[in-house]
């Protein structure tokens, strides 16, 4: 019987709740169509994620576990995996989408001959291989796309699937590996991270992202106390990425990640495509903004036009209200 | 150094475009240089103003998009490869990699820049395709470079952070458009970018007879609309206040 | 390659794409440059090209599928007031001859695929190399010395010329730099046009507006159009969208307190236009400041030594009602300044007289002669009488007239004065009927 694979993206040592939802959605095909739905973690701890995952019910957990894997590195993760396919030799690889995976899911698909498919919004499974949609043209239109191959490898992006529990008694499978540092071909001198507590943005149920609307010190200091009134992850228009005022990290958007939180506030930004791009599938989407012509107002649901500066003192406030109720 | 800088040229997202019958209808004159490859191409050009060297772009695509080569020349890019493609079949990104394989398989170079997508598709997989398929070690995504003297180091975007990476050579890279701001061509340059060679090629001359499509576009769907919901006008403190009322006893999010 | 060019071109618009053209067949050596990312990206027009020069510049363009949408062969004049519209409509078979008469053109391709042509030329001729279309520049300042052109800047490059033809369009700030035109125009000069692109499906188009193959319509909108503000509005048929938009005063604009886009969505829900674009999609839209076409404020002379303004940048414009012709003026006038250049280039002699040779031409062409002899059409549609009475009156008259009511009918003759009596006074319309008899 042929197997569907999840690939368990882990962060600081936390399986990604992306991941999560693509292999719910593995689950689901795996029992509609009678296949193996099992997932792989390739971490330095891979064995105690594999514990924490038997809640999501893969019917295997494959591990491999190596120092190597502290940090993200394309080269060992590449070999890893194609080793993996190779004893498991699955149909499909699935990956919820994040830079790391989207860093060797070319390579991988060259490595192995397979079809690739990144950044899909849906995928089933067809006689021949796997059906998606995936927004194109700075997520202006969908495409429905076709691979039909032995093994097809997708990205998926969060939110595109609920994570379901579905607790079960997944057999651990080690699959042995190591990796001479010669292999690694390049080497990975340190991480820059951005300094401050993180809400990891993908993840975050409600977003608050700044534009160049917000223009100093002033307005920076809102944005914070509204996230923190919120406990919202922060993020930020390129504008303001670009301008180095926020983290690359934070950039939403085209160039920069997907959410889809319950709730997005945009703040200061006008809405340009390569930034709705990021967001649109929000479910509560508010925008404040000056400009009552600026084309973020087309997709709001709450459209506050004014001056941030004087809209955010008593927003804030009053969710400070609600909240302390 | 010798840098090859993969281009590709691509529908300008920002034309209108219209889905009849399941195909995308879109202006075929707006067409534009992918801007993560614009990025590139600068990228590459900051190289050689510090380091010295040659930029060769390498572009595949049709007779109409011979210009986006001009336009990486008009940068300041010192030579172009045209690799002109058969009309009648629709390309993937493993075709294209496939095809460029073919091209650099005999050539001899420092580093591969490429986009790190196209900004039609979103794909993002030609570039570490093309590193595979070449057997070369790649960093994507990247957002800063600089170069030593025998290795570049290369900032990537990644999850947690920007990972500092040492790439040997030859080694490939692909580009963010957060890496730079791309030259817009002076007069000069779009002058001297006729005079500056340009080889054509066609597919069948790289002996990659037999095109490796792997995926299929089957058509085309509008996305489920979103409703434009209230706008709200006035004195601010108080539609500020409504507002957030409402987000919490209308959409229960707060 | 550094040696100087014959002529540089300043923009990329129809009258500077028209000059190039000529250029170019006439074995030239010289500069295009536009400002915007590509010639036409920003360029807004109705719009009709009207007249037959499209075919001096690209022989035989009606068997090309490209660059332009459909040819008028229908006509229509509407007044309208709240409720109703009054049109004159007139179709002939007689348009559908080539070269057409007029075709209606989306600027953005038409001026991209008109580049592609000129870009066909240049390759032809002898200066394959050596003659270029250089987009997405900005020309910073027209190079004089000793009151001669000699070249232009651009950031801090600079290009040298035997010549220069400024086609800079209506923002004419190089023809000012220059000193042909007064640094202060006044805002009763000055419209502002507005349009949307709204699509349809084809078929769905070329139902409701009765369009046969690519033959197409036109219809200009005089009286509600423009909510009491001086001006006019338009609706033209392309391949598959209209073009509705409005041509308004900025001066009465800013009296009467209104903004464009208020006045377009009223405009939009008149139920004459709103059962035309039913279920139209609105794609694109753009704005942009259009001459009144009022001579007074052209300059008077569009030379100096070695320099040459064709095009609006000149305000060679009209626009008496019928419709508004500037692109063919444009075209006109950048071929012959072109002309002037090739001349001046043989004879080797770019002096001012050679170049008045361009204005001579202009004088004698058609467009000069209309400019003269519609003045008084000009300024009469700008009279409130033409842009509100006449349009309220006529309306009432239709209602009256095209009314069956279970009564008495009157005769047309009183059903009319009725209207007058209303709406205006023989005498007004006298005054009018005089001025326009005399005016067209
Ligand atoms: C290939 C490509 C990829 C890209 N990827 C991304 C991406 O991933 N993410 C992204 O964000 N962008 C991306 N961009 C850039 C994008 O096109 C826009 O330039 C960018 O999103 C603009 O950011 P902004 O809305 O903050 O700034 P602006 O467009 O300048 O808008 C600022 C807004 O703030 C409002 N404002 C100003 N002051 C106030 C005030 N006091 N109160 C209230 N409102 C105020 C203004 O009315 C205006 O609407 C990409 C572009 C390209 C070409
Ligand atoms: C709403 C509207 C409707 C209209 N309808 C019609 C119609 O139906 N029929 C008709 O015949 N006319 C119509 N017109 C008028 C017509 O558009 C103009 O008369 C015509 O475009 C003039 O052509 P041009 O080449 O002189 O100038 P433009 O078409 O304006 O071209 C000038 C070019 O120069 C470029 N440029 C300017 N300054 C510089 C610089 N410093 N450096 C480099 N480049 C520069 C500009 O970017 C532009 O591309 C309409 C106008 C409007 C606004
Ligand atoms: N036709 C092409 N010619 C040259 N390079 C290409 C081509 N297609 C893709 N590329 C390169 O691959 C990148 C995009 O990959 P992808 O998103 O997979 O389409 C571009 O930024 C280019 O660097």
């Amino acid at each position: 019987m042929s197997t569907l694979l999840t690939y368990i993206s882990v962060n600081d040592g936390k399986i990604k709740r992306s991941s999560l939802e693509v292999l719910s959605r593995c689950n689901e095909l795996a029992e509609q169509h009678n296949l193996i739905s099992a997932a792989i973690i390739i971490d330095k701890d891979a064995a105690g994620l594999a514990k924490q995952l038997k809640a999501y019910g893969p019917s295997v957990i494959y591990i491999i576990e190596d120092p190597v894997f502290k940090n993200h590195l394309n080269t060992p993760l590449i070999r890893a995996l194609s080793l993996a396919i190779e004893k498991i030799n699955p149909n499909i690889l699935a990956f919820a989408s994040t830079e790391g995976s989207k860093d060797i899911l070319g390579a991988l698909s060259a490595n192995r001959g397979a079809a690739s498919l990144s950044d899909v919004s849906e995928f089933e499974l067809t006689d021949t291989g796997v059906k998606a949609k995936r927004p194109v043209m700075a997520s202006k239109i969908i495409s429905a796309v076709e691979a039909n191959d032995s093994l097809v490898l997708i990205t998926v992006r969060s939110g595109s699937y609920d994570a379901v529990e579905h607790p079960a008694d997944s057999k651990i499978e080690e699959i042995p590996f190591t990796i001479d540092d010669i292999d690694l071909k390049m080497i990975l001198k340190e991480i820059i991270t951005a300094s401050g507590d993180k809400i990891d943005l993908s993840e975050a149920e409600t977003v608050i992202a700044a534009g160049r609307g917000v223009k100093d010190e002033e307005g920076r200091k809102l944005i914070d106390e509204l996230a923190s009134v919120l406990n919202a992850g922060i993020g930020a228009s390129r504008a303001l990425t670009e301008a180095g005022v926020y983290d690359p990290s934070l950039q939403i958007g085209q160039t920069g990640k997907v959410v889809s939180p319950q709730l997005y506030i945009g703040i200061g930004i006008s809405g340009a495509i390569q930034h709705v791009a990021g967001m649109a599938n929000s479910k509560v989407i508010v925008a404040i903004n000056k400009d009552p012509d600026a084309p973020i107002f087309d997709i709001a649901d709450y459209g506050i036009v004014g001056d941030l500066y004087k809209i955010l003192p008593p927003f804030i406030e009053e969710l400070k209200k609600i909240k302390s109720n | 150094m010798k840098i090859y800088v993969c281009i590709k040229q691509v529908p300008d997202v920002n034309a209108p475009l219209q889905i009849k019958d399941g195909a995308l209808i879109q202006d075929a004159d707006r067409n534009i240089l992918n801007a993560y490859d614009a990025s590139a191409v600068e990228a590459a050009l900051v190289l050689q103003e510090k380091h010295g060297g040659e930029i060769e772009v390498v572009l595949i695509g049709n007779d109409k998009a011979r210009e986006t080569i001009r336009k990486a020349l008009a940068m300041g890019a010192d030579s172009g490869v045209f690799i002109q493609e058969q009309i009648d079949t629709l390309y993937d990104s493993y075709s294209y990699a496939s095809l460029l394989a073919a091209f650099f398989k005999d050539k001899e170079y420092d580093y591969i820049f490429c986009g790190k997508q196209s900004q039609d598709t979103d794909a993002g997989l030609t570039g570490s395709m093309l590193a595979e398929l070449l057997g070369l070690p790649f960093v994507t995504n990247a957002v800063w470079l600089e170069y030593s003297g025998n290795s570049l180091t290369v900032k990537r975007q990644g999850d947690t952070g920007q990972e500092v990476i040492e790439l040997p050579s030859p080694g490939l890279v692909t580009c963010s458009n957060d890496m730079n701001d791309p030259r817009i061509p002076n007069l000069k340059g779009i002058m001297q970018s006729k005079r500056k060679p340009v080889e054509t090629i066609s597919v069948n001359e790289l002996g990659a007879d037999r095109l490796a499509v792997k995926t299929t576009i089957l058509g085309y769907e509008e996305k489920p609309a979103r409703e434009p919901g209230k706008k709200y006008e006035g004195e601010p403190d108080e539609i500020a206040r409504q507002v957030a009322r409402l987000l919490d006893e209308a959409e229960n999010v707060i | 390659m550094d040696e100087k060019f014959d002529c540089i071109i300043v923009g990329a618009g129809v009258a500077g794409l028209a000059a190039a053209m000529t250029l170019a067949r006439n074995n030239m050596k010289f500069l295009l440059i536009e400002k915007g990312e590509f010639p036409g990206s920003k360029n807004v027009s109705g719009g009709v090209l009207w007249g037959s020069d499209l075919a001096k510049l690209v022989p035989d363009y009606w068997e090309k599928d490209a660059g332009w949408d459909r040819y008028i062969n229908h006509r229509r004049l509407t007044f309208m007031d709240g409720q109703s519209a009054f049109s004159v409509d007139f179709k002939s078979s007689h348009f559908n001859e080539t070269p057409y008469t007029g075709v209606v053109v989306l600027r953005s391709k038409f001026d991209r695929w008109l580049a592609d042509n000129v870009q066909s030329a240049i390759d032809a001729s002898d200066f394959a190399m050596d003659s270029f279309i250089a987009p997405n520049i900005l020309v910073d300042e027209v190079l004089m010395e000793a009151g001669r052109a000699i070249g232009i800047r651009t950031g801090d490059e600079r290009f040298y010329a035997d010549s220069v033809i400024i086609a800079e369009g209506v923002n004419n700030l190089l023809t000012r730099q220059v000193g042909l035109q007064d640094h202060y125009v006044p805002a009763d000069h000055i419209l502002t046009g507005i349009k949307e692109i709204i699509r349809f499906d084809q078929k769905v188009l070329e139902d409701r507006f009765q369009l046969n193959g690519r033959s197409g319509m036109s219809n200009e909108f005089v009286g509600f159009a423009t909510d009491g503000v001086e001006g006019g509005g338009f609706l033209y048929t392309n391949k598959d969208t209209v073009s509705l938009g409005l041509v308004l005063g900025l001066k009465d604009l800013r009296e009467k307190e209104k903004t464009p886009n208020d006045i377009l969505n009223t405009f939009k829900q008149h139920p004459v236009i709103a059962d035309m674009i039913r279920g139209g999609e609105v794609v694109e839209y753009s704005a942009h400041v259009v001459s009144s076409g009022d001579k007074r404020v052209m300059p008077e002379r569009l030379y100096k030594e070695g320099l040459l303004v064709c095009g609006e940048a000149a305000n060679l414009l009209m626009n008496a009602g019928k419709a508004i012709q500037g692109m063919d003026y444009a075209m006109r006038s950048g071929i012959l300044a072109a002309e002037a250049i090739v001349n001046a280039k043989q004879a080797g002699d770019f002096s001012e007289a050679s170049m008045k040779k361009y204005q001579d031409a202009l004088d004698n062409s058609y467009v000069m002669k209309d400019i003269n002899n519609f003045q008084d059409a000009v300024h009469l549609l700008h009279d409130p009488v033409m842009t509100q009475k006449m349009p309220n009156l006529l309306c009432d008259f239709g209602r009256n007239f095209f009314s069956i009511k279970n009564e008495p009918t009157q005769k047309a003759r009183h059903m009319l004065g009725d209207s007058v009596r209303k709406y205006s006074s023989y005498w007004e319309l006298l005054k009018v009927g005089m001025k326009g008899a005399k005016a067209l």
